[in-house]
């Protein structure tokens, strides 16, 4: 499927890496910090970053009364761990206020989350290439992506991110029998995005898995389509 | 001759299924909560112009109240001894919406901040979970009444006292605040066992005649689901705990909550 903009095209507007650079050096310059709770970091932001952060389609804003200018936002695990560690632009702290590292976080999120590094290897892959990442729980699989803000661009791409089968992927399985299949590309079909598949392969690294693990891993993009042959057939 | 089925229509009564994805209308994505973040998933807010005013208790886990304006305090908190005392939640959820100052016992301020802070990492120091919180204030936005799980909204209510309660009331003796005794704070965390299924709110229908000493039972109880869905095992476990009360249990994703049943059915044998 080709992508389908919503009134004016993209050109238009401010590249993605444009505006993902100016909310990371604002959240540097301002030493955010986000609060880790269950399975979400809360990010208190300053007017300017809230603006950055809508844009980039990073978080989910908190409706409170607060009279203040600063508006707090709820970031996914994701989310959270991108901007702290591949965009070093935030701390995260527990409880007692201290920034916790990397390390510490990555346990606790993996701990959290069945499946996370690879869910977590599917979303930068994705966000490294300035595609607009979000959960895709509502339309039954992981991730939505877009070209560009929402606002812009109907979501082109339905993702699931799937672990190689050498890996022992039992964590994460998904389309394991047809019906699986069937059922996932009905869906997508319903409300017009494609099922993308991120292949996630360890490519041979521990079983342990570590942030900088990760970086080894590959991913392949494969897109799953139905194909049918009465309509394909007066066209190339 | 090339005997093709993928574009088969089947007819029924519900209309014409066609086996080509590609040509069916697709649904806008009209839940698409990027488009509305001043709205989000829920209703338009109404921010409360009176505040109420609250001291949080460190060593209770919840509130006391100190003042009460407007009319949410009766299905807000629960009644001990002529007091009344609130939740983390409920603390956090009014605070939120500009309904409630919340003072330390020494009368500084305690800001949103550290209220959010209250709920921070996976603690559940307070018997709630940030995602517990996301589920009770899902509820109370629709106008539901939501109250913890096991804990009587007063000591008159006897429904639901559990064995533990009988003494609750005696060893409740709040005094002053130098010299308190809070024996009923067993109630709130006596029933937290850490991970798995289990009932964390009792919900009743929006209902502006809601008495607390009176409540009856709740219309359902909300379970909150562990990390993998559960077994039908697990399943039976917790309706055996919720015995005749129908509960649902909810999934908490990047904020959004969903609420599962599962209902045991018996499918009537046809002619």
């Amino acid at each position: 499927m080709a992508p389908r903009w919503k009134g004016e095209t993209a050109e238009a507007k401010e590249p993605m890496s444009v505006i993902v650079s100016k909310l990371q050096t604002s959240l540097i310059e301002s030493n955010a910090q986000g609060l880790l709770s269950g399975c979400a970091v809360l990010l208190e932001a300053l007017p300017e970053q809230t603006e950055l952060l809508y844009r980039a389609c990073i978080g989910r804003p908190l409706i409170t009364a607060e009279k203040d200018k600063k508006q707090w936002h709820q970031l996914s695990f994701e989310e959270a761990l991108y901007l702290c560690c591949v965009l070093k632009c935030i701390k995260i702290a527990g409880e007692n206020k201290c920034a916790k590292s990397n390390d510490e976080l990555w346990h606790y999120m993996m701990v959290k989350r069945v499946g996370f590094p690879v869910m977590f290897k599917a979303y930068s892959h994705l966000r490294r290439k300035n595609w607009v990442v979000r959960a895709g729980s509502q339309y039954g699989v992981d991730y939505v992506a877009y070209r560009y803000h929402p606002a812009f661009v109907h979501s082109e791409y339905a993702v699931l991110a799937l672990p190689d089968d050498e890996d022992g992927g039992s964590e994460n399985s998904r389309l394991k029998v047809w019906s699986d299949f069937h059922c996932t590309l009905r869906l997508c079909g319903s409300v017009a995005k494609t099922l993308l598949v991120l292949h996630i392969s360890r490519n041979g690294e521990d079983d342990v898995v570590s942030l900088s693990s990760l970086e080894h891993y590959s991913v392949e993009e494969r897109v799953v389509t139905r194909w049918n042959p009465e309509v394909s057939r007066d066209a190339k | 001759m090339m005997e093709t089925n993928t574009s088969q229509s089947f007819s029924s009564d519900d209309g014409v299924y066609d086996c080509d994805s590609d040509s069916e209308s697709f649904v806008e994505d009209s839940l698409d909560d990027e488009l509305c973040f001043a709205s989000g998933d829920f209703p338009k807010l109404q921010f409360r112009k009176e505040r109420s005013k609250v001291w949080w208790i460190e060593e209770l886990g919840m509130a006391e109240v100190l003042e009460k304006k407007g009319k949410m305090w009766i299905t807000t908190g629960i009644s001990r001894n002529g007091k009344t005392y609130c939740s983390i939640e409920e603390t956090l959820y009014l605070a939120e919406i500009g309904a409630l100052d919340v003072l330390n016992v020494d009368d500084t301020p305690l800001l949103l901040s550290d209220l959010y802070a209250k709920l921070a990492e996976d603690r559940e120091k307070y018997g709630c979970s940030w995602e517990s919180f996301e589920v009770y204030r899902c509820l109370k936005y629709l106008g539901y009444i939501v109250g913890r799980h096991g804990v009587a909204w007063s000591m008159k209510n006897m429904k639901n006292k559990t064995n533990a309660d009988d003494s609750v009331g005696e060893s409740c003796s709040i005094t002053d605040k130098g010299n308190v005794d809070y024996g009923f704070i067993t109630d709130m965390f006596n029933n937290m066992h850490l991970g798995g299924t289990r009932p964390i709110f009792d919900v009743f229908p929006p209902n502006s005649k809601f008495r607390k000493s009176s409540s009856g039972d709740p219309s359902f109880m909300v379970c909150r689901a562990s990390g993998h869905p559960p077994s039908r095992q697990e399943i039976e476990d917790i309706e055996t705990c919720c015995g005749r009360i129908p509960l649902k249990l909810y999934v908490v994703e990047h904020g959004r909550v969903s609420f599962l049943s599962f209902t045991k059915v018996e499918l009537p044998a046809l002619p």
